[in-house]
């Protein structure tokens, strides 16, 4: 099978990137970086140190007044020529995120171009970060006005899952209001972001103005506990989130910390079968399911059950694993060996509580890829709400199927969840969708869409479990965390 | 021939991929017919196709970067690569009729992939079933000015 070449084999030691340098890290720990799919070493991680850290809040404090002074209008200008470089690198971004993440390269590309619409739309920080204000606002001769303003130094703590986008939903927002910012990426996938800093670098931004220090929770506590550290974003599980939050709040950050999820995709006995089916194909393998969006418990209400399993279950049969630069490959391998475990234990679970599997992924093997970390669709009949399975992420090509009476009980059980990232329907009516997105507390609904990912222009919401803050990634809501509200009253003689 | 090494094409990448080997293959015949000294007649029309195809090849690239929607990379079914191979050897010593029709067998099967991707997978590729949809249409209408030789 031909595949498509890979950027390069061996990425070697990646660096920081401080004050506009790329820097070796004195730590004498590193961890090897792996491709899921082949198993090959593709790169080595130094764990960074809190000195390295500091001195990167240091240095982000250090440029943050002068970008601060730096017209909007010229910021932007900088983040064109940043989105001219991705589009130009755009392939070799795609290719490199499917070498250590294993998603296959549409996926990749799918990725990109959202990383890409991130800037695109910070690049519009002039009218972003308008503030308004109100003659005679305050009095008779006396006016008021409310001032947008930049805060100083943020960072970003971020997850394997989507390696070059979801550090863009964060720091594009925060550099083009006027702030300067510190990545963290996955310890598990930093070359696409080590590659994308590079044309962060050739795009102009000046020096400290965007770090990246690779590194463990040393560097997040760093980042959550220094005192010129303004606030934190991250991406993750929710005990880690909740962590996060409590952690960083302690220490006086504004936070956004995005969690888990178990999100329920209810099937009503109008829905298009053929059109669900396909959709919810992407939902649930999508990623190998590594998606905090993925479809994980697929509720079948009534008559159409057992006709919409069958179709579902004969469709899962037909999805292509491989390596991702494959082009016709529909799934890749999830991310490491540790993640394949603990997929494989909830299946186990699933078996032990009675569940039947109608299409069991365990075993799954790609010829040429024996190392690689492949779980095969796997569909489970008959569970539970009880069940472990329906309750907890799973974070894997799996999809849990429920059968239930009515859209109610649809809402009790997603209602039941400590999460509420997202849910959808699929329907052909407009009141069931009306009460459905009325009703439903999850922060992203979908209504015969099952991947329910806010374009960059709207926030990557989340209720419950599934997000601790106030203010989300993305658009209006990342210039409103990034920001706060100056007012100024003035009266003249 | 038309080199793919997948059967079918499931995903948005694949239907690029095989796209981009129309192109090229329809491209290199043009190129190829352009030389024959007995179709000197048509050789100016063949050079201007070649061209042209190989603009329609940059835009697939275009629209692989840029009309790609991550939300609804679904499985796509029933568009079998077999069913579209286009034979890219020309015949030495071709006259202008026979350059004529042999790339019109080039356009009609080109045509046809390209207007049975954008129907099956219109819902799939949004905005690139259009891109899709406008190839098959100017495949068309070569075939027609090909006809007309």
């Amino acid at each position: 099978m031909a595949l498509l070449s890979e950027v390069k084999k061996d990425y070697g030691k990646l660096k920081n990137y401080v004050n506009g340098e790329w820097i070796d890290s004195t730590s004498d720990k590193v961890i090897d970086i792996e491709n899921p799919t082949t198993g090959e070493i593709i790169g080595t991680l130094p764990m960074s140190t809190v000195d390295e850290t500091k001195a990167a809040i240091e240095a982000a404090d250090e440029a943050w007044w002068a970008w601060r002074e730096t017209p909007p209008i010229t910021r932007g200008r900088i983040f064109f020529r940043l989105k001219e470089l991705m589009e130009q690198h755009f392939e070799n971004v795609a290719r490199i995120m499917v070498q250590e993440q294993g998603k296959t390269i549409d996926e990749a590309r799918g990725e990109t171009r959202r990383t890409i619409e991130n800037v695109e739309v910070a690049a519009g920080v002039p009218s972003l970060m308008m503030g308004y204000g109100l003659e005679d606002g305050a009095a008779e001769g006396i006016d008021e006005d409310a001032i947008i303003s930049p805060l100083g130094v943020f960072g970003a703590i971020c997850p394997f899952n989507f390696p070059a986008m979801i550090p863009y939903w964060f720091w594009p927002y925060a550099v083009a209001s006027g702030n300067t910012y510190i990545v963290k990426p996955s310890s598990q996938v930093p070359i696409t972001q080590n590659y994308l800093t590079k044309l962060v670098e050739e795009a102009g931004f000046p020096p400290g103005v965007m770090n990246i220090v690779n590194g463990s929770h040393e560097v997040s506590d760093t980042l959550m506990e220094h005192p010129k550290v303004k606030g934190i974003s991250f991406v993750g599980s929710s005990p880690v989130a909740k962590y996060i939050y409590k952690h960083s709040a302690e220490h006086g950050k504004r936070v956004q910390a995005q969690g888990g999820a178990k999100n329920s995709l209810v099937v009503m006995p109008d829905a298009v079968m053929d059109r669900s089916v396909s959709n919810m194909l992407a939902s649930f393998y999508g990623c190998a399911g590594q998606r905090c969006l993925a479809g994980s418990n697929l509720v079948a209400i009534g008559d159409i059950a057992e006709p919409f399993l069958k179709k579902f279950t004969e469709a899962s049969r037909k999805i292509k694993m491989g390596y991702g630069l494959d082009e016709s490959v529909n799934m890749g391998p999830v991310v490491s060996a540790k993640a394949k475990k603990k997929v494989l234990e909830y299946i186990d679970s699933a078996e032990a509580d009675g569940a039947k599997l109608l299409l069991d992924g365990r075993k799954a093997k790609v010829p040429g890829y024996e190392k690689g970390h492949f779980v095969g669709p796997t569909v489970i009949d008959q569970v539970t709400p009880d069940m472990k399975v329906a309750k907890e992420e799973i974070f894997g090509p799996v999809v849990t199927y429920l059968r239930m009476n009515s859209m109610d009980e649809a809402l009790d059980f997603i209602h039941s969840s400590p999460f509420g990232n997202a849910a959808s329907i699929y329907t052909q009516s407009g009141k069931w969708a009306r009460d459905f997105r009325y009703r439903c507390q999850c922060g992203n609904i979908g209504i015969n869409v099952g991947v329910v990912a806010a374009m960059a222009y709207f926030p990557f919401a989340g209720y419950k479990d599934s997000f601790f803050g106030d203010l989300h990634g993305q658009g209006q809501d990342a210039i409103k965390f990034f920001t706060d509200r100056k007012v100024v009253i003035t009266r003249w003689y | 021939m038309v080199e793919c090494d997948f059967p079918e094409c499931t995903t948005f990448g694949a239907v690029i991929r095989f796209s981009l080997e129309l192109e090229k293959g329809a491209a290199g015949v043009y190129e190829d017919l352009a030389k024959e000294p007995n179709a000197a007649a048509a050789a100016e029309m063949f050079k201007s196709l070649a061209a042209a195809h190989k603009k329609r090849g940059a835009l697939l690239e275009f629209t692989r970067q840029q009309k790609l929607n991550e939300m609804i990379l679904e499985p796509i079914q029933d568009l079998n690569r077999e069913a579209y191979i286009i034979d890219t050897k020309v015949l030495k010593g071709v006259d202008t009729k026979a350059a004529a029709k042999f790339a019109a067998k080039v356009e009609e099967t080109s045509a046809r992939f390209y207007l049975d991707a954008a129907r099956i997978a219109k819902n799939l590729m949004a905005e690139a079933a259009r891109v899709m949809d406008k190839l098959g249409k100017e495949s068309q209408a070569n075939k027609a000015k090909l006809d007309a030789l």
